[in-house]
This record gives C-alpha cells, sequence and structure tokens, in this order.
C-alpha cells in the first residue's frame, strides 16, 4: 500500500480529497488508480514535464518514470512546478 | 420577480458569475468556480440549463467541465483524446457549443490544434470530427501565438447539417452534411501576411458570427478586416474602411433582433494590440458596415486594455465585454458603457442568459 498526494487543485477535482491509499507495483500503476488521472497522465501514460513526481523524496523520473517501481516505498507526493512572474 | 442577466465570465484563474439588474447599471460578481483553471469559454446550454465550461490548466491539461446545478458542483469529461495514429494531442479546449433544440444532448467543441469535437452524451465524452483531423492539408496548418485554435462554431438553425467552424491560419469552413465534408469559404478575404492576398486558405478568422434570424449573414472579424457574407460564406465583403480606424480587432458582435447592427473592437494592428489612439472604443454599425460609428460613452478615455476573441457577448438588450485587465462593461439603455466589475483575473470569454427569480 502507498499513499498518493495530489496539490489542492487536483483535490477540488476529486471532492476535496488529497490523499489516496492504493495498492500499485508502480508509480503509472498507482496514477493510473487515481480518480484524477486523466489529469496526470496523458495518452501515452505519462505525465506532464511541469509535474514532479516524488516517490519518499526522490524524483520518480531518475528511476524510470511511470515505471519507477514502488516496492518498500510509503510515499508518492505529486507537485506541480509553476514559476514565472 | 427580479428580471436580469447572468453573465458567464471565463478567466485566466476560474469562471466567475455575473449577476445584471434589467438596466445593467447595478451587479454582483460570484466566484470563482474552477478555481485555477483557464476558462478559455463557458456557455449555458439552453436546452436545459447545463453550464459547460472548457477549462485548461498549463500543468493538468485540457477539459471540458459541467454543472447541472448553476455551479455548485461539476463533472468533468472523460480524458478528451485523438486515436493514437494522427500523432496529435490535444493542447487546449476553445470553444463548446450546444447542438440545436432537436439535437438533444449533442454539443459541438472546438480546440486546439485545428479541431472539432462533437458529444452525443452531453458532455460526458467527445469524438474528434475526423474529416477535420484527417485534412490532407493539415501539416501546412501554421499556427498563430495561441496556436491553431478552432474557436467559432456556428450552427444554422434552419439548416440542421449545416454548420460553420474556423481555425486560425486556414480560415471559415462550412459543412451542409452534418460534418461529413467540408468547404473552405475564404473567397475575398484578404492574408496580408501571406505572399499571395486572397488564397483558397490560410486565412485567420478572429470570430465568426451567424445571424440567428438570416443564417445565410456571417459576420466576421479577421486579422485583416471586417467581413460580412450574405450567401452562407460562399463571398465576402470587407467592411473596414467604412469609418473603422482599424480593421484589426479580436471580438465581434451582433443585434440578434437587427441583422445589419454589428460591433467590433479596433485595435491598432497585429503589431499593437491596443485600442486605436490608446482608447478603448467600440464601433457599431445600423446599416450592415457601410458605415460605423463610435460608441465609447463610459469607457476609459485612456486604455491600453484589449478584449480576446471570446471576451464579448450580446442579447437583445445589450452589449457586454470584458478586458485582459480584469474589467466587465455592459452597455447600459443602449447608450452609456458601464464598468459592472474591475480586478477580476484576465477575461478570456463572455456568455450572457437571462435570469429571473
Amino acid at each position: 500500500m502507498v499513499r498518493v498526494v495530489v496539490s489542492s487543485i487536483v483535490a477540488a477535482q476529486a471532492d476535496g480529497r488529497q490523499r489516496f491509499d492504493v495498492e500499485a507495483e508502480t508509480v503509472g500503476e498507482a496514477l493510473r488508480a487515481l480518480p484524477v488521472a486523466d489529469l496526470l497522465l496523458d495518452e501515452r501514460g505519462e505525465w506532464s514535464r511541469n509535474l514532479w513526481v516524488y516517490v519518499d523524496e526522490t524524483d520518480a523520473r531518475e528511476r524510470g518514470g511511470p515505471a519507477c517501481p514502488l516496492a518498500g516505498a510509503h510515499e508518492i507526493r505529486i507537485v506541480a512546478a509553476l514559476s514565472g512572474g | 420577480m427580479a428580471i436580469g442577466v447572468r453573465a458567464l465570465v471565463g478567466t485566466r484563474w476560474g469562471l466567475f458569475v455575473l449577476w445584471g439588474l434589467d438596466d445593467r447599471r447595478g451587479w454582483r460578481v460570484d466566484g470563482p468556480m474552477l478555481d485555477g483553471w483557464g476558462v478559455y469559454h463557458a456557455t449555458v446550454d439552453a436546452r436545459d440549463g447545463t453550464v459547460y465550461a472548457a477549462a485548461n490548466h498549463i500543468v493538468y491539461g485540457p477539459t471540458v467541465q459541467r454543472s447541472a446545478d448553476g455551479g455548485k458542483t461539476w463533472k468533468r469529461s472523460k480524458k478528451i483524446r485523438l486515436p493514437q495514429w494522427s500523432g496529435l494531442t490535444v493542447n487546449a479546449t476553445w470553444h463548446i457549443e450546444p447542438g440545436l433544440p432537436q439535437q438533444p444532448g449533442t454539443l459541438y467543441l472546438g480546440a486546439d490544434p485545428g479541431l472539432l469535437f462533437r458529444s452525443d452524451d452531453a458532455g460526458e465524452t467527445w469524438e474528434p470530427n475526423r474529416s477535420i483531423l484527417e485534412d490532407p492539408t493539415r501539416d501546412r496548418w501554421v499556427p498563430g501565438r495561441g496556436g491553431v485554435l478552432c474557436d467559432s462554431i456556428q450552427l444554422d438553425p434552419g439548416e440542421p447539417l449545416r454548420m460553420y467552424i474556423c481555425i486560425t491560419s486556414v480560415g471559415t469552413l462550412r459543412t451542409d452534411d452534418g460534418g461529413q465534408t467540408w468547404l473552405l469559404v475564404n473567397k475575398n478575404v484578404a492574408t496580408e501576411y501571406l505572399p499571395v492576398l486572397y488564397p483558397e486558405t490560410g486565412q485567420c478568422v478572429h470570430k465568426l458570427l451567424l445571424h440567428p434570424a438570416r443564417p445565410e449573414r456571417l459576420w466576421q472579424q479577421n486579422h485583416c478586416g471586417v467581413y460580412r457574407s450574405d450567401n452562407c460564406g460562399n463571398s465576402w465583403v470587407r467592411l473596414d474602411e467604412n469609418g473603422l480606424p482599424s480593421g484589426f480587432g479580436f471580438p465581434i458582435m451582433i443585434d440578434p433582433k437587427d441583422p445589419d447592427k454589428a460591433f467590433v473592437i479596433p485595435e491598432r494592428s497585429h503589431e499593437y494590440h491596443y485600442g486605436t489612439n490608446r482608447r478603448l472604443a467600440v464601433y457599431g454599425t445600423r446599416d450592415a458596415g457601410q458605415t460605423w460609428g463610435e460608441m465609447s460613452d463610459g469607457l476609459p478615455q485612456q486604455s491600453w486594455a484589449t478584449v480576446l476573441r471570446e471576451a464579448s457577448a450580446s442579447d437583445a438588450d445589450s452589449l457586454y465585454f470584458g478586458t485582459q485587465n480584469g474589467s466587465f462593461f455592459a452597455l447600459a439603455e443602449g447608450e452609456t458603457w458601464v464598468e459592472a466589475a474591475r480586478n477580476l483575473p484576465p477575461i478570456m470569454s463572455v456568455e450572457v442568459t437571462q435570469w429571473s427569480g
């Protein structure tokens, strides 16, 4: 079981729910299990370049992106990287 | 019982609802709904009252949201996808057009890059129009600054199989068979940015409107002028040398009661996106574009405010528009502009419906 934490704007699309506990072996599988998967993943099952996905504080892109294994992981945190101004 | 107007005002950061009294002088602002989403267009389906919003987010992508309870709760369309073979992805949703009264549950969606979708289940799922998706000239469609937008969709109320769409850098297309085949209808519409002035395609339409009482009459604000067609787009007449200070602009408004009236908000030029003489000014015609007159009473005397292509609307009693610096204006008693709201986020779209309660 891994806990997925999403941002407030995504939570607003899931009746305000910000944390989800899911059974999954990879990050892609975990994200696909969410009711907001369509906002996080494109047609190819990948996430936007402006989205950062951390598995216990490690950038999931460095470990295969959607294929990043979750064995022993506790938390997936999804952060939108927006800047400017 | 009060009667007034409800304006759906889509902004960079959510959807606002402005409630105006019948005299268009007193207003109340509700919102934002869909907080944090760029609402490129929102409209009310007159057939059942559902509100639809073309909602886009730089990270979470494009979608369509719908609300059956006036914006209290929203449902998101299923992922709006294209076939894998197309090699395309949907960049943004731009315009939602409810179908005709005899087509319950049918809606149309214009999107980037140059896409038209249809839904037959009230916005739950969307299917791309294959003729537009597979157009053999698609690889030559040149994106404008905002992309390859399909932002005008007009249905002919008397001919259910006839529809018009506009795609930036392509021009106006008409179907007479419900979307199976499309005809380019750009005759006499200029492309001053191309080596050929009047090509078959390549026109940059900013907004197209069909007159509901005289559906063969179309108006368009183009990148290169203001035009009218009286024959379903088969040919166009350029109108901006008749008193308009500039042919460049984005929105256009019409009077649903009078096919000879139209209203535009000219900008200095494509290189200077602000009003001529650094003023925000509306120009109107009452004689089908033979002459134009300024209607600026109540608007700021000096302003660099701009109005986007979807950010104006009209009804039988008034005109409405919203600016990129977050002001919303309504025309009161046909002569004076009232600033109904200010300091909203940049306004992307405006639609109005009547309310009573």
